[in-house]
């Protein structure tokens, strides 16, 4: 489904990402996990097409797509979701409309009819519920005033109801409480442990590994994967640090 | 020719003044606006009065209270006194009530100037929409008088296709009275909207805002002085400003607290968006406080659109231009908001979002 060849990225000239190779088949669960600033979050960017991070050389296929020169709605709109770690708050937007507008954008892009004002409603209220948001907040401006673990809620949210084929989710774990965490963490699984999605968790601990089991543990040091395994890496990472393994 | 007597640029209240616009749109030849005026009034029920070049039009127009009457501008506001002759008037006794009075203003070229005249008795209640649509110069002298307890709501909007409008509010407040005036300028002309509003009755509230929306080489701007001269008064400047192209957007807004005004709540908030680096926002806060208990809060600041926002959007699905087009509709929609009426609230979105998808 994902197939990074070679990644290089940079951001105002530093680079970043220095030949990173990985690949998602469907229907896996793939962790990467490193040290602050080993390029986590950046490879996140780079996936997403956000302006200022630069891919500078090697490849990125997406279901057959060169992902990269798509732009970052249309990345969307192909199946692809970036969770965030930290969602954008946005006053004098409301969650309903900016969800609709997101939803029904992607489905004319994709040349599928926009769903009426009742049958997003249904939807969105749907996942809503599944995740444990108020209906309530749907209609409030856009994580304005959210908690860190409701902002992660409503990330769950938005991913349930544009029902993406890929998800990357960057630090989702990050601020949240033992509830919400395991919100979340079932949130992945309903949404995306299915044989044609696949999921890409950046990570910096263990934690939402216990909720969501990953099929595959990569480490990120330095922006190249210098370490892949099973779920048993995650545990020694845990254990050990960072330091002993990326070494 | 009444344009010799304009104010020159080089006096501080005029220096974002657009007078040569003012000039060319005096000086434009009337050629029909190609509007029919009975798709300018919002479906609404209630009074109608539609002016074409300054005259009243009776086939469009159905005053029910509204008086339209000569009068005298008793102003010496440089464009304000020029607004002399055929105008309009509501006059209310006390406890009445006037609501959803709409008022059209259709101009082919040249100069036209209407004085209107807003009086409310004790606990009297009137709202009023006012559009103005085609070209040329529009000018308007506007006196406002509430008596205690009244409460007057007005939404302004400009949809010129181009010329110049200028607009100059005269109120005085009395005691608990509220005037609440808001002002959308969606369309193309250059325009100058100039209040004066005194607050002089204890308790009274007065607000003056909205948004000023510009593109191309257009120039619009908002200058507004409140004073407040009795206890306990309330007042609120809020103002949005969105600049495109080579366009420029100015608000200058002033509150004047007198001596042994005490108590006094007053807000202004001038924020400017410049959709493009090449556009310019102008703003300029002023405050001038007399008086020792008092809140003031002020806030001035022009920036661009929040990237993080616009990635955020984008990364959901949604296009850049409609990315950007519901970000800036988000930054006006607050100064829309104190609209009280829903359908007139929806109208003027509706004008702010056709202004933003030509825009963006």
């Amino acid at each position: 489904m994902l197939n990074i060849q070679n990644l290089h990225a940079e951001i105002d000239g530093k680079e970043i990402l220095k030949g990173l190779t990985l690949s998602l088949n469907a229907g896996e669960v793939h962790a990467i996990m490193g040290p602050n600033g080993a390029g986590k979050s950046t490879l996140g960017y780079v996936l997403g097409g956000r302006n200022g991070y630069e891919a500078t050389s090697g490849s990125v296929d997406f279901d057959g797509q060169d992902l990269l020169e798509l732009a970052p709605h249309e990345r969307a709109a192909a199946g692809l979701f970036l969770g965030f770690q930290y969602p954008v708050e946005i006053p004098g937007v409301s969650n309903v409309q900016f969800l609709r507008e997101a939803a029904n954008a992607q489905r004319r892009h994709r040349g599928e009819a926009p769903l009426s004002g009742a049958e997003f409603l249904k939807l969105a209220r749907a996942q809503a519920a599944a995740l444990g948001m108020d209906a309530e907040m749907l209609k409030r401006p856009v994580n304005v005033g959210f908690s860190g673990g409701e902002k992660k809620r409503n990330e769950m949210v938005q991913m349930g109801i544009l029902n993406p084929k890929l998800a990357i989710l960057d630090e989702t774990d990050s601020g949240l409480d033992i509830d919400a965490l395991k919100a979340v963490g079932e949130g992945i699984n309903r949404i995306m442990r299915a044989p044609d999605k696949a999921v890409l968790l950046i990570t910096h601990y263990q934690r939402l590994l216990d909720y969501v089991k990953p099929d595959f543990v990569h480490v990120l040091a330095d922006g190249r994967i210098v370490r892949s395994g099973g779920p048993e890496l995650a545990h020694e990472l845990e254990r050990e640090g960072y330091g002993a393994l990326a070494a | 020719m009444t344009v010799l007597d304009l104010p020159s640029t080089r006096q501080e209240a005029w220096r974002w003044a657009d007078m040569a616009t003012l000039r060319a749109a005096a000086a434009l030849p009337p050629t029909p606006a190609g509007v029919d005026p009975a798709d300018l009034f919002l479906d609404i029920d209630g009074p109608r009065l539609c002016f074409v070049d300054g005259v009243f039009e009776p086939a469009h127009s159905r005053p029910g209270p509204v008086e339209v009457t000569r009068q005298i501008a008793a102003t010496d506001h440089p464009l304000g006194s020029l607004a002399i002759g055929e105008g309009w008037a509501l006059h209310l006794g006390p406890e009445h009530a006037a609501t959803c009075i709409q008022i059209v203003h259709v101009g082919t070229g040249g100069e036209n100037h209407v004085p209107a005249r807003i009086l409310l008795a004790d606990d009297a209640v009137a709202t009023v929409v006012e559009t103005f649509a085609g070209t040329g110069w529009a000018n308007r002298l506007t006196a406002i008088a509430l008596g205690k307890g009244a409460r007057l709501m007005r939404s302004v909007r400009l949809v010129q296709t181009g010329g110049f409008v200028s607009i100059r509010d005269e109120a005085e407040i009395g005691e608990a009275a509220s005037l609440v005036s808001i002002f959308l300028g969606a369309g193309g002309m250059g325009s100058r909207i100039d209040g004066a509003l005194t607050l002089t009755g204890k308790g009274a509230f007065a607000e003056m805002g909205g948004a000023l929306l510009t593109s191309g080489t257009q120039r619009q701007e908002a200058a507004v002085a409140v004073r407040h001269e009795q206890i306990e008064g309330t007042s609120r400047q809020i103002w949005r400003a969105v600049a495109a192209d080579q366009s420029a957007a100015s608000l200058a807004a002033r509150v004047e607290v007198a001596r042994g005004a005490q108590q006094t709540d007053g807000e202004q908030s001038l924020r400017g968006l410049l959709l493009q680096r090449t556009a310019t926002v102008n703003l300029k806060p002023e405050l001038e406080i007399f008086a020792d208990d008092v809140k003031c809060a002020h806030g001035a600041t022009v920036g661009e659109l929040d990237r993080n926002a616009l990635f955020y959007l984008q990364s959901r699905g949604i296009g850049e231009a409609q990315a950007k087009a519901l970000l800036t509709h988000a930054f006006v929609a607050d100064a829309l908001a104190r609209i009280g009426e829903e359908p007139v609230r929806d109208a003027f979105a509706a004008d702010a979002a056709r202004w933003l998808e030509a825009a963006l």
